[in-house]
């Protein structure tokens, strides 16, 4: 995967420069997957596409995107599952999970990527930090890429300690905010700064807790709040991120230019990671479709629609063009003003209809199953 | 929020009421009768404000297509006369009378008079809305003291109806209690259920096996489960219109009620005829789909998606490589004869099945049947509808009325009234 090294090699992960070697690594990602995996080239060749009509930008639309609900009713591979060496499940917002496969050089790839993008918000440091980790404590029976990365995370400096809120109880995970409470009580005069890793709505749940309680802490200069994971179950209560910023300013004492946010997707392993103006600008390494909701033709920037997320950097399964159940808006880059000029992306919610109510037999436990 | 005996509590005094409630529930069997002039009176007096607007904003909050028209039809429904016809079809003609026997043989004469079952524990699925009041109010027409496990899922129309009924006829107030006891709290649900004579539950397969875990053996069981349903043809009476008709219930009913169809059965054993028939009919069903599509674009967008990993996934399939793929509609042709539930959302399956066949399939969902839509040529339709009624359905509508209301019509094949009475024999 000789163009998928160059692109992953470029040195500025928002430059502006790289079409030419992304389609080329497209392609050779795209001629790969239809040699290796036999639904994906069911797909092509059933939507009547070739690998070899990958020649521009304007190609990769017509490239058949897959659905992330296909992912979750079968398991595509393109090297034998055991050839892998991380299998990740999506965290299954509702339902049954996507499973995805990372061989090593699909790895070494994401490192780079991971590099390299976060030096975007300085989130690398010698300086050793306490983690408050919002999600999942590591147990064998947890594969969610949510709980790999967010552990993972807390590499970015060396971790004095790491104190979980979902924690494995009884065959269970449960969620424990007294424990992060105490936590935090306790690094509030620490030397060193606090790091919260994980799901918004938690942190948000956490800070609302406090807040009632009338507990307001200033912690250590340089603490930071990284979210990741999306609303998950808790959509409903999503906040306004202003909200969410004055809130943390008000019960921990945290500036919103130390919140910084990520987005990712399992069968889209690319890590979008917030501008200084909390923006997601589309890195080197994706590219950005939205398309129409109806005809799922491509939309033009600014109108609202779905997302379909293209990159070549898995070779274990074919994720190069797929659709996530988002609903977003592609945003002209420069509009930001943060300096970089990649178009940004603005997720405006999860498809889906509201409040499906049936009496039709099984179709509640298959829509639970299915929900997208 | 709990309600009990017309006044209403917080979640937190759940346990508190449960201490005491077989103590009042004792003595209102005692002491008090429920006449059924106070329902019906209650009844009308909802169904009033209902008609004027006052419960307008509810039902605009709940944001479903056709409210209005539901509306009208809940009015409909409402109507003195509709129960009273209800009663009587459910009852028989003197349900209220007590009646002396006259025996052949110089038997004993006895006297026959009807009672509620008792205590009534509804555990409500919020899957229609209303349907919590709707099942409650049957509880209380038969007479019965209620309890009434809302669902989890209620959005506040159940227990704004159930203080409307208290509130025109505050004497039935002790015959009603409301709680909203999460499905979880197992120990609540047994205590409710350790006081009752009979236990009526709504809802999924799931649902309805959980409450026969925890259902003591001397109370009796009354199931709502889901239901399947499905259309068969045999020829036409008036094809294009019948075919039209066909494809607005799919359409419209979304495929989620237990009337909606799931498969399209032809009368025929080749499946040439299967396919043939899905070429004349899906332009009829995407024709459907576009007059119909949803408002929202999440809705829109789910659907447009679902239908295009339909597609993606018929690659896969040899069977399925002959599907009919619209923008917002599928018609998926399949060899077997088997009844199983569709993709839903404007995706229906479409099977071959000869009429003599219909009881040995069809049996095999035995329990899960509800309704056939049955298109076939005039002088067929009482000989199908026969065979339909052997193989265990329960109603048989033209294609275009499966999901329609019949005034006086069974509930999935039984008369709930029925059930919620028993019979007294008294020796004179």
């Amino acid at each position: 995967m000789k163009f998928r090294r160059i692109l992953f090699s470029t040195k500025n992960a928002y430059s502006q420069n790289t079409d030419k070697i992304f389609v080329k690594a497209m392609k050779e990602n795209c001629e790969y997957q239809y040699r290796h995996c036999v639904e994906y080239r069911k797909i092509l060749d059933g939507m009547k596409f070739s690998p070899n009509d990958i020649k521009s930008m304007k190609d990769l639309e017509k490239l058949p995107f897959i659905p992330t609900l296909l992912f979750k009713k079968h398991k595509l591979y393109s090297v034998p599952p055991s050839r892998t060496v991380i299998r990740a499940t999506s965290s299954g917002t509702k339902g049954i999970k996507s499973e995805i496969g990372f061989c090593i050089s699909d790895l070494y790839a994401g490192l780079k990527m991971v590099l390299r993008v976060s030096k975007l918000r300085g989130l690398f440091s010698p300086v050793p930090c306490h983690y408050i980790v919002f999600g999942y404590k590591p147990h064998r029976s947890n594969k969610t890429a949510v709980t790999k990365t967010a552990l993972g995370a807390t590499l970015f400096t060396p971790a004095l300690s790491r104190t979980f809120a979902l924690t494995y109880q009884n065959g269970k995970y449960s969620l424990n905010l007294e424990n992060i409470l105490q936590a935090v009580i306790k690094y509030r005069n620490s030397r060193f700064p606090v790091r919260f890793m994980g799901f918004p709505s938690y942190t948000y749940f956490l800070m609302k807790m406090m807040d009632e309680r009338d507990i307001h802490v200033k912690l250590p200069e340089n603490s930071k709040i990284l979210l990741g994971g999306g609303w998950k179950q808790f959509y409903t209560e999503q906040v306004d991120k202003d909200i969410f910023y004055g809130l943390a300013k008000k019960v921990l004492g945290i500036d919103d230019s130390n919140i910084i946010e990520f987005f990712g997707a399992v069968e889209h392993p690319v890590l979008y990671c917030d501008c200084k103006n909390h923006h997601f600008h589309v890195p080197v390494y994706s590219r950005v479709l939205i398309r129409d909701a109806d005809t799922l033709e491509v939309l033009e920037n600014e109108k609202e629609g779905l997302v379909n997320l293209m990159t070549p950097m898995l070779k274990a399964c074919p994720v190069l063009s797929v659709m996530t159940d988002d609903l977003a808006i592609l945003h002209d880059g420069k509009k930001c003003g943060c300096g970089i000029e990649s178009p940004y992306l603005e997720i405006i919610g999860r498809i889906g209809m509201k409040d499906i109510k049936t009496c039709a037999a099984g179709a509640a436990e298959l829509l639970r199953e299915m929900k997208i | 929020m709990i309600i009990a005996k017309g006044t209403i509590y917080d979640t937190k005094q759940q346990d508190d009421i449960l201490e005491h409630i077989e103590d009042e529930i004792i003595k209102t069997l005692s002491e008090k009768s429920l006449h059924i002039e106070t329902v019906l009176s209650a009844i009308e007096t909802l169904c009033k404000k209902l008609q004027d607007g006052d419960f307008d904003d509810i039902i605009q909050s709940l944001s479903i297509d056709n409210a209005d028209m539901y509306k009208h039809q809940a009015i409909k429904m409402l109507s003195r006369e509709n129960i009273l016809f209800k009663l009587k079809t459910e009852l028989g003609e003197n349900f209220l009378k007590e009646y002396e026997t006259e025996p052949p043989r110089n038997f004993t004469k006895i006297r026959i008079k009807t009672r509620p079952l008792g205590v009534l524990l509804h555990i409500a699925a919020g899957n229609i809305d209303g349907l919590p009041a709707f099942s409650l109010a049957e509880g209380l027409l038969t007479g019965n003291i209620n309890i009434l496990k809302l669902p989890s899922a209620d959005n506040g129309l159940s227990v704004r109806i159930v203080a409307e009924l208290i509130n025109a006829e505050p004497s039935l107030a002790d015959f009603i209690y409301v709680f909203d006891t999460p499905s979880t709290d197992i120990a609540a649900i047994s205590k409710m259920a350790n006081i009752s004579d009979g236990i009526i539950v709504w809802g999924s397969e799931a649902a309805v096996s959980a409450v026969r875990n925890l259902a003591p053996v001397n109370a009796k069981l009354i199931e709502w489960g889901h239901k399947l349903s499905f259309a068969y043809i045999s020829g036409y009476e008036d094809k294009e219109n019948e075919l039209n008709l066909l494809a607005e219930h799919i359409i419209t009913t979304k495929g989620l009620l237990c009337s909606s169809c799931q498969v399209i059965y032809i009368d025929t054993d080749n499946f040439e005829e299967v396919t043939a028939f899905c070429r004349e009919f899906f332009p009829v069903l995407e024709k459907s789909a576009k007059k119909h599509l949803p408002s929202d674009i999440g809705s829109r967008a789910e659907m447009s998606l679902r239908r295009y990993a339909d597609k993606l996934e018929s690659f896969f399939h040899e069977n399925k490589k002959d599907m009919f793929n619209g923008e917002f509609c599928s018609l998926v042709p399949k060899t077997d004869s088997e009844l199983e539930l569709s993709d839903m959302f404007g995706s229906v399956l479409v099977k071959p099945l000869p009429g003599s066949d219909i009881v040995k399939i069809l049996r095999k969902k035995r329990g899960f049947l509800q309704t056939a839509g049955l298109i076939c040529e005039a002088k067929k339709r009482k000989e199908l509808s026969e065979m339909l009624s052997r193989c265990g359905i329960v109603r048989i509508t033209r294609a275009g009325d499966m999901s329609s209301a019949f005034s006086g019509e069974a509930h999935d094949g039984e008369y709930p009234l029925r059930r919620y009475i028993r019979v007294v024999n008294e020796q004179i």
